[in-house]
């Protein structure tokens, strides 16, 4: 309850997830020279990983025009003015000297996987891929007490430096007992709480890391949590959907490489830069939504001419993301382009309350009370029937108590 | 006039616009938000997307009535205060008058009219009561409809300028936890009170005809012509 009442006093102070882009020109030449300092030190410092940015470009056959446009588009995703192109492309060279120590707890591995099995990988996954990934427990070869060793001189030689990525939810139930790791058998709540302990920030990436994604799906038999439900002191930033978008995480490691600082976040934590967008106002379809053509059922002729997909359950219109806009897989195609409505991936609960491929009003929603599954119809209608019902008898009984009643007068 | 009974004011020409209006608007709420939550009908007019704003029309149509309920609302809970007819918030206040008030038109609508121990002629404490729990219902749908509205100004910016965003974030933002934490649980309440609007619309209904019939003091009038009828014990 207590957090409710935090939930609703942020709501009441924050603003809009629109993000000031023109803070004049004296803030964003301070951002600049404060930008250009911070990669001069980093320029400074060995690699960590020995993987050189530029070689890995031309080895898969990309060019510097090509990097450069792909600079220029990411600074303009972070929001910030053109002049800031050239440190944009020097923080992804020296994206190799941010340490980044990477957690899989109860999850799918999807967003690992989102930014490894690209086919070809573009420049998205190259940044991720130089990243100086210290741990990470399902790429990493060492296993065992050594990958045990080798988180332990990350964290004690990166103090207080490294990004902790997180990917999965927490399971709280049982203490913790549903989800172990290692040779001492530490619970992931408290494996997730020492590695956080000494990290300059942490990022909860996926569906699960933030809100508690699929594990927390009624009857979340776990007790799964989100990162943020464990993690109270440290500066925390959600990139939720399932699987996160690398774009989006490049972004956040890149703002924080390039300002020390975390980007702008809305209510929920998010980014706004990534997180701003509504699905529906950005939907190639939402012509067809507002003409009121839609799909109905799957292949159909609405289907063939890529109508609207709102009866089909896309939750558009409640979710925000920017897959409408960065698409997936370095923008060849995204959900609603392939002719899927959204699913929410990237709001809380998403499982439960959005996820049901039809629209809300025909999807059975558990009551709050847990038990009766009914469409908000079904039950509204079982409500109206149940008011009739008592009216109906009211009348009948107000009818022969009245007839008596007239009976009864005739008789004075 | 019916000898023995006297004519009361009941409500003024606003008033009863006001009614009428609302009654209006509620229709066609059910009827366009029911076709925004899952359209019914379809749109089979051979003409470009651009052409046919089907859906649009059906939104637009909602967000005019939510405007009359605005504005209408506004009005209400000003006369609530301000009337200098009758003021609705001195009997909602429960002090023992009104209370005691209460209890009796409860107790006469369920011995079916065989009690009727309080003053019919002005409007009572249950009424205004149950006409305030309607108020309420309605500022909620005005709420969680407006969080919902302003999804689609995720930009911050507006025809009108930032100012009405920004409002309307400070004004609805806390619908989200208080429904259940996400946008969806706003939605599931804006749709499942349509349907406590609609009951609360039926019994309205009744328990106005049920009165008129057997109180037979005309009650049903109030809404038309602005008076119903009371005996008038000073003329016996
Ligand atoms: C009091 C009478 C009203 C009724 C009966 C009503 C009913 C409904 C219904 C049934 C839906 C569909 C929900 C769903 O299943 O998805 C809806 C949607 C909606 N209503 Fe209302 N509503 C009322 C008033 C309002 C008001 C005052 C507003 C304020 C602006 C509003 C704004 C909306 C919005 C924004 C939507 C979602 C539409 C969209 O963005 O696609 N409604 N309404
Ligand atoms: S497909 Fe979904 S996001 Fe696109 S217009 Fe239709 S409802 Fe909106
Ligand atoms: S379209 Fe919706 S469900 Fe699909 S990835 Fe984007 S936000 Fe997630």
């Amino acid at each position: 309850m207590s957090d409710r009442i935090e939930t609703v006093k942020k709501l009441f102070t924050s603003k809009s997830s629109r993000v000031e882009t023109n803070k004049g020109d004296t803030y964003y030449q301070e951002l600049f020279e404060k930008c250009e300092a911070r990669l001069n030190e980093m320029r400074s410092l060995t690699p960590a990983n020995k993987l050189d940015f530029t070689d890995l470009l031309e080895e898969n056959g990309i060019d510097r025009r090509e990097f450069m446009k792909w600079a220029s588009a990411t600074t303009a995703m972070l929001m910030l003015p053109p002049m800031f192109t050239p440190l944009v492309a020097d923080a992804a060279v020296m994206m190799n000297r941010a340490p980044v120590v990477w957690l899989e707890l109860q999850d799918c591995a999807g967003n690992s996987e989102a930014l490894l099995r690209a086919d070809g990988p573009k420049i998205d996954e190259i940044v991720l891929d130089i990243i100086s990934l210290e741990y990470h427990e399902t790429l990493q070869a060492a296993s065992g007490h050594q990958a045990e060793k080798q988180l332990d001189e990350a964290m004690e030689h990166f103090k207080g430096k490294y990004l902790l990525f997180v990917e999965g939810s927490i399971p709280m139930g049982m203490d913790g007992q549903y989800g172990t790791i290692g040779a001492k058998g530490e619970t992931f709540h408290d494996h997730l709480v020492r590695c956080a302990e000494n990290a300059a920030a942490v990022v909860a990436v996926g569906a699960c890391a933030t809100f508690g994604g699929i594990p927390a799906a009624a009857p979340n038999p776990t007790g799964a949590v989100g990162v943020m439900d464990v993690i109270k002191n440290k500066p925390l930033i959600n990139i939720p959907a399932c699987p996160a978008n690398p774009a989006n995480m490049v972004g956040v490691i890149l703002h924080y490489v390039l300002t020390g600082q975390v980007p702008e976040l809305d209510s929920l934590l998010r980014p706004k830069f990534a997180f701003g967008y509504r699905i529906h106002d950005n939907c190639e379809r939402r012509a067809h939504f507002d003409a009121g053509e839609y799909v109905e059922e799957w292949g159909d002729v609405g289907a063939q001419n890529n109508f609207c997909l709102y009866k089909m359950g896309c939750k558009g219109p409640m979710t925000f993301n920017n897959c409408s806009i960065v698409r997936y897989n370095e923008a060849v195609n995204w959900p609603i382009g392939v002719g899927r409505g959204c699913i929410g991936c990237s709001e809380p609960d998403f499982w439960d309350k959005y996820a049901y491929e039809r629209p809300m009003a025909d999807a059975k929603i558990k009551a709050p009370t847990g038990g009766v599954e009914k469409t908000v119809d079904e039950f509204g209608l079982g409500m109206l029937t149940a008011a009739g019902i008592g009216i109906a008898i009211h009348a009948a009984a107000s009818t022969v108590a009245g007839k008596r009643e007239n009976s009864g007068e005739s008789h004075e | 006039m019916k000898q023995g009974y006297k004519q009361v004011k009941r409500m003024t020409p606003a008033m009863r616009i006001i009614h009428w209006v609302n009654a209006i608007c509620m229709v066609g709420a059910v009827i366009t938000g029911l076709y925004i939550g899952h359209p019914y009908y379809q749109s089979f007019i051979a003409d470009g997307a651009v052409d046919k704003y089907v859906m649009a029309w059906n939104r637009y149509g909602h967000f005019i009535i939510a405007i009359l309920f605005d504005v209408t609302s506004v009005i209400i809970a000003y006369l609530y205060f301000f009337s200098r007819f009758e003021k609705p918030y001195k009997k909602v206040i429960p002090n023992g008058k009104n209370i005691a008030e209460f209890k009796a038109v409860v107790v006469n609508l369920l011995t079916l009219n065989r009690k009727k121990e309080f003053d019919s002629s002005h409007a009572d404490s249950f009424n205004t009561v149950y006409f305030t729990i309607f108020h309420l219902l309605l500022a909620w749908m005005l709420l969680t409809g407006l969080q919902m509205y302003v999804h689609g100004l995720e930009s911050g910016m507006s025809s009108i300028g930032t100012w009405w965003p920004w409002m309307l974030h400070l004004v609805t933002d806390w619908t989200i936890p208080v429904c259940g934490g996400t946008l969806m649980d706003v939605r599931i309440a804006h749709h499942m009170t349509m349907w406590f609007i609609l009951c609360w619309v039926v019994f309205h209904i009744y328990y106005q005809v049920w009165r008129t019939i057997f109180w037979k003091e005309a009650d049903i009038a109030i809404v038309i012509g602005g008076s119903k009828f009371v005996k008038d014990d000073s003329a016996n």
